[in-house]
């Protein structure tokens, strides 16, 4: 039944949400915008820029990437947010994080069910390639 | 000298304006969507939402009980549909072939309806990333379904971990 202890729960849920994702998506904004004004990220982006071409994206697009892979989805938008991408390109890195995040955190659960941890992040790591060429080529 | 500090301070400012900026635009979107999660919950939807889960069971060559965690897993989360899947396993309700099958589907695809509404103020397409995602997601897992023998895997892996 839904009662004003319902709508509590949620706006508490939301609340802490935020706050969680706040303390992950301002620092990470703070310093990804401070790299951009040194030589760091412009060294990044090309390192990885053939390997980033393959999805359509810019070199320095890899710390999204590796970001949202390593912590989570809101240091990736904290990341997404401080670089000038284009519509196209946010898309694409939004389905290839949503594929791979928080993978170290999520793969201890998944395993829990008893699916091997190795296969689970090479298959997320795989689908989220699949889905990032896709959208480049065909979209 | 000086100069380079007021820069460090324009750079500083411009990085908390923006990040603070950014978390806002989410929160007006979080906040919502899980007041609506509770109401959905507490409204038990949940049975409604398997029903458009079980063609989902049948394209992944999974059992019709894993409607329910994949509704779960799909809607609230991997926490919450993982949860479920050891549930479901405990009670024997899931064969090992479901099990396997349908942990490596949300691994790779959950909380749908967050994630995708959290991309849409960072500018993302959510149409389009939703679909994508669900695609490529189901088509793969039933490529893995046809084509790998997951009765077997499961029971050789466990050393492992």
């Amino acid at each position: 039944m839904v009662t004003t202890d319902t709508i509590r729960r949620g706006l508490i849920k939301g609340l802490e949400t935020v706050w969680i994702l706040s303390k992950v998506i301002i620092p990470v904004y703070l310093v990804v915008t401070i790299l951009k004004h040194t030589a760091v990220l412009d060294y990044i982006a090309v390192v990885f820029r053939p390997f980033m071409q393959v999805f359509g994206l810019p070199g320095e697009a890899a710390i999204v990437l590796v970001l949202g892979g390593l912590i989570n989805i809101y240091a990736a938008i904290g990341a997404i947010m401080s670089l000038a991408l284009t519509t196209k390109q946010i898309t694409i890195l939004a389905v290839m994080i949503s594929f791979a995040h928080n993978l170290l955190v999520e793969t201890a659960v998944s395993t829990r069910v008893g699916v091997s941890g190795r296969l689970i992040v090479g298959f997320r790591i795989a689908l989220a390639m699949f889905g990032g060429v896709i959208i480049n080529i065909f979209f | 000298m000086e100069t380079a500090g007021f820069q460090l301070i324009d750079v500083l400012t411009e990085g908390l304006k923006g990040g603070i900026s950014s978390v806002f635009g989410i929160a007006l979107i979080v906040i919502p969507l899980m007041i609506f999660l509770e109401i959905a919950r507490d409204m038990n939807l949940l049975e409604l939402i398997s029903k458009w889960t079980r063609p989902l069971t049948r394209w992944l060559g999974v059992s019709e009980s894993s409607a329910l965690p994949l509704a779960i897993g799909l809607i609230f989360g991997l926490a919450y549909g993982a949860g479920v899947i050891i549930q479901s396993a405990n009670e024997g309700e899931m064969d090992q072939r479901s099990l396997v099958l349908v942990s490596i589907f949300l691994a790779c695809c959950h909380a749908v309806i967050e994630d995708t509404l959290l991309f849409i103020p960072v500018g993302a397409n959510g149409w389009m990333l939703l679909g994508i995602r669900l695609f490529v997601a189901i088509f793969v897992t039933v490529l893995l379904s046809k084509y790998v023998d997951f009765d077997t895997l499961k029971d050789g892996e466990p050393e492992c971990e």
